[in-house]
């Protein structure tokens, strides 16, 4: 199995765990799609939002003195997007309608972002 | 602070010099956004933004540089937010970008609609466009195509000098 199908079963397993993660997608940090599930046409403009987002929020964390950057939530009217750091290598980014449970989104992408990592 | 100030967009292709000209013009430390790049020809690019500020005669000039590859075009809709001009950079020895670098020409003047100039970046390479002729290609006219070597301040800054100017007559903006 190739090393894009292994990230693909990564965000299958996360979906199966959480049937309300609309789009789930891993890309590299200058915003080039890796993978995704669940995205559609939206796919390559979500990777390189998710890889703004997480420039962005690492230099508002290094500026806030908030330490390494973590995770970044955008909620809109309508649902969430949620973006994680996979070390340095890649970004996780997620979307979720609103009302979904945010806590259980964290630790499903804290699974997801080992998985990933090791394939990375 | 200066009592006017100027908010100058700087947009180009990948590579073409986009954040070190901003850190050359900017007086503070300029704020970056970077990742490591996986197209090659650097080592990293900008994702975000990049930011500089410096006082320019009488007026203050906050630099944002944006991303260049076009899956960021989404950014630049959010960076040149109330922008009042631009500086494009495109490379005179990468013809092939000249492409993308119209599409960029395009969206300053007919979506921004801010007085613009273009900066011919990498004019030391051997085989390279003159800006004469990126001007043809473009149909734009010569005097607004310079030469612009990004890590060189004197020529940042008389491109920006040229900029505010324009900025100040045709965009009818008060710059004293």
């Amino acid at each position: 199995m190739s090393k894009q199908e292994r990230i693909e079963q990564a965000l299958d397993r996360l979906r199966q765990n959480m049937p309300d993660i609309r789009a789930a997608i891993v890309a590299s940090p200058d915003g080039l799609l890796i993978a995704e599930r669940g995205a559609g046409n939206a796919a390559t403009r979500l990777a390189a939002m998710a890889a703004t987002a997480l420039g962005l929020g690492r230099r508002i964390a290094q500026t806030a003195q908030a330490g390494e950057f973590n995770e970044l939530v955008v909620r809109g009217k309508d649902g969430y997007l949620a973006v994680f750091a996979i070390e340095g290598k890649a970004v996780l980014a997620l979307t979720l309608p609103e009302g979904g449970n945010l806590g259980l989104l964290r630790i499903e992408a804290e699974n997801a972002v080992k998985d990933v990592l090791e394939e990375l | 602070m200066k009592p006017h100030t100027l908010k100058i967009g700087v947009l180009g292709p990948y590579g073409a010099g986009k954040t070190t000209l901003v850190r050359t013009l900017s007086t503070i430390p300029a704020v970056s956004t970077e990742a490591p790049s996986s197209e090659g020809g650097k080592a990293t690019t900008t994702v975000a933004l990049d930011y500089g500020y410096l006082d320019f005669g009488s007026v203050g000039v906050h630099l944002f540089g944006t991303p260049g590859q076009a899956r960021f075009h989404d950014v630049l809709d959010v960076v040149l937010q109330g922008a009042l001009g631009a500086l494009i950079l495109v490379r005179a020895d990468r013809p092939s970008d000249l492409p993308r670098v119209r599409e960029l020409r395009d969206y300053v003047a007919s979506v921004l609609e801010v007085p613009y100039l273009l900066g011919a970046t990498h004019l030391d390479k051997e085989r390279r466009w003159e800006t004469a002729e990126i001007a043809l290609f473009l149909k734009e006219r010569e005097d607004r195509v310079l030469r612009l070597d990004p890590r060189d301040s004197g020529q940042a800054r008389r491109a920006l000098a040229r900029l505010v100017e324009l900025v100040c007559e045709e965009g009818g903006v008060r710059c004293r």
